[in-house]
């Protein structure tokens, strides 16, 4: 899956301009930057969610627009932060529209089995007849990972999924990334704002500034003083610790 | 492992059986409620009279209790109706246009077909141009709909009280008995063709409207889970305001009932399954319609219209509705 020249302009300025990378099969990426780089409109255009103004997203071979979105659903999930259901619907239905690519509303026995699985992964056991309304940023979050588990694509995409979570939360978050491309194999993009859970938990990292990419490469070709300091306009310095370079600003 | 889903379920066709039997025991109270059975001649002539009504109270329902639902889960909220899409205000103007400048003697005014007909022909022909065309100007935003039937449903009815000032009084009179909502005036023609239209609708729509569980998950999921977002939404929207005109068409301004009816839905069944929701709807309607009706005609005599009472207990249900979604925040 490679991007080429993608273009989005709102109003007729680009706020994403000529934008081309490939990404790395079964590898964790994450995308940052400076708000309004443009970061989540690539995850937006990527994900056809966002419909681009020039350029093209290409998926195995074929444009992503181009793709029926059904089939396209079995292949490739996304999970955007604005989450807000008015319904009343517990965990494990929502767990379940992870397979609505694949049988519509009505699930197979295997279909249940995967769900089970999912939820299993996420260890929602416990809550999953609860409301989804009821439970707490954390838990909820994993609620939708476990839909995404279930959809059972090669590719997930996840805008943000640190926001509103707190330390402990985000983290456990970043370890379910990790996980998901370690032990299910799958190839995450991500949009990040905090650059050491980008450096510490990701294979590569596609840094943005102003609808272009500044850099794009391994975490350690990334993570350099020179660089993070040109792309966010603050100085920083570079730690080693567990063998990551993690950064310090100031 | 899964041992509360199916009690839900079973807890939900439970409830859907005993809306089924109050349907069922309204129309038959409505029905026979001061039939004089011992003169066979009344007796026929007052069911045959009732039965026509009976029949367009349950269409009605029907049409007004699944385009509300439809309507709420596209909006993706649940204290919207489709009044907002400003067709009763559409309706009423367009019957005080007619009796402004065609007088209430007019063929269009009396004859119950004829009005139909227009009433039909005019709101579905706007609705559907004026909304297909503000949805693709608006690149699908559903929000920019509810806010130009708003305006929409002000300028009708600003126009529609200019005329009335001028109008003759008798005339107004006269008008003001068509702008009620009633359940008389419907012959069997009609009532044929608005359930055959209404079939049709469902038909055609039938694959868009089960994918709308998949749609209360908000625009972003459903693309994920591959639906194709705009084009459902564009279709289920035309469906609901050619169900509204209908409606409206049939037996005058009363979608204001959706309201209490969806909600109420809602409340009973606590799920996001939109079959069980919208049978749910529906009988809800047939049961308010027909016994409300039934009190309307035997308690009161006519002397209030059932308009009244959907007003005010919608009016106070809505109320409800908002201090409860204040206090879960």
């Amino acid at each position: 899956m490679f991007t080429k020249d993608l273009t989005k302009r709102y109003d007729g300025r680009a706020v994403v301009d000529g934008v081309s990378f490939e990404i790395p099969k079964g590898k964790v990426l994450s995308l940052i930057g400076p708000n309004g780089a443009g970061k989540s409109t690539v995850m937006g255009m990527i994900s056809r969610l966002v419909a681009g103004d020039a350029g093209l997203v290409d998926f195995d071979g074929r444009e992503i627009r181009k793709w029926k979105s059904r089939e396209l659903s079995r292949r490739l999930a996304i999970l955007t932060q604005t989450n807000n259901v008015q319904m009343k619907l517990t965990v494990r239905e929502l767990v379940s529209f992870g397979r609505f690519p694949y049988s519509g509303s009505r699930l197979t026995a295997e279909d249940e089995a995967i769900v089970d699985r999912s939820i299993a992964y996420m260890e929602l056991e416990d809550m999953q007849e609860q409301f989804i309304d009821e439970l707490s940023g954390g838990q909820r979050q994993r609620a939708y990972i476990a839909m995404v588990i279930a959809q059972d694509t090669e590719y997930i995409l996840l805008d943000e999924p640190t926001n509103n979570l707190d330390i402990y939360h985000a983290t456990n978050m970043m370890r379910i990334v990790r996980r998901l491309c370690d032990e299910l194999g799958k190839t995450v993009v991500l949009v990040l704002h905090e650059i050491n859970y980008a450096a510490f938990y990701s294979d590569y990292i596609c840094a943005f500034v102003n609808g272009r990419i500044a850099k794009f490469g391994t975490v350690r070709e990334v993570m350099t003083k020179e660089n993070l300091s040109q792309i966010y306009s603050v100085d920083f310095e570079i730690m080693e610790i567990d063998g990551k370079p993690l950064s310090i600003y100031y | 492992m899964n041992g509360a889903a199916p009690k839900n379920r079973t807890a939900g066709m439970k409830k859907l059986f005993w809306l089924c039997l109050a349907a069922a025991a309204a129309v038959v109270l409505y029905m026979t409620v001061n039939v004089r059975f011992d003169n066979p001649k009344l007796a026929s002539y007052a069911l045959h009279l009732r039965s026509v009504k009976v029949i367009v109270m349950l269409l009605a329902a029907a049409a007004i209790g699944a385009a509300s639902i439809v309507f709420q889960s596209i909006i993706n909220n649940t204290i919207v109706t489709p009044c907002l899409l400003g067709m009763n205000a559409l309706y009423t103007l367009v019957h005080t246009a007619v009796a402004f400048f065609l007088g209430t003697g007019s063929i269009l005014l009396r004859s119950g077909n004829a009005a139909f007909a227009m009433d039909l022909l005019i709101m579905s022909v706007t609705a559907t141009f004026l909304y297909g065309f503000i949805f693709k100007k608006t690149k699908y935003n559903v929000l920019y709909v509810l806010l130009i039937g708003t305006v929409l449903s002000s300028f009708f009815s600003s126009i529609q009280s200019t005329l009335v000032r001028v109008m003759d009084p008798n005339e107004y009179e006269t008008l003001l008995v068509t702008l009620v909502a009633s359940f008389s005036n419907v012959n069997e023609e009609i009532i044929l063709f608005a359930a055959l239209l209404m079939a049709a609708i469902a038909f055609v729509l039938r694959r868009d409207l089960g994918v709308l569980d998949v749609i209360t998950l908000g625009r972003e999921q459903a693309i994920n889970l591959g639906v194709d977002y705009d084009r459902v939404i564009r279709r289920l929207l035309l469906g609901v305001v050619l169900y509204i005109s209908v409606a409206t068409a049939l037996v005058g301004p009363i979608s204001f009932l959706g309201l209490i009816i969806a909600n109420l839905s809602r409340q009973l069944f606590r799920t996001y399954r939109h079959t069980r929701l919208i049978a749910g709807s529906v009988l809800i309607g047939m049961v308010l319609l027909v016994a409300g009706q039934l009190i309307v005609e035997q308690v009161y005599t006519y002397a209030i219209p059932i308009s009244v009472f959907i007003t005010v207990g919608g009016g106070v249900y809505f109320l409800y509705l908002l201090l409860m979604q204040r206090k879960r925040g």
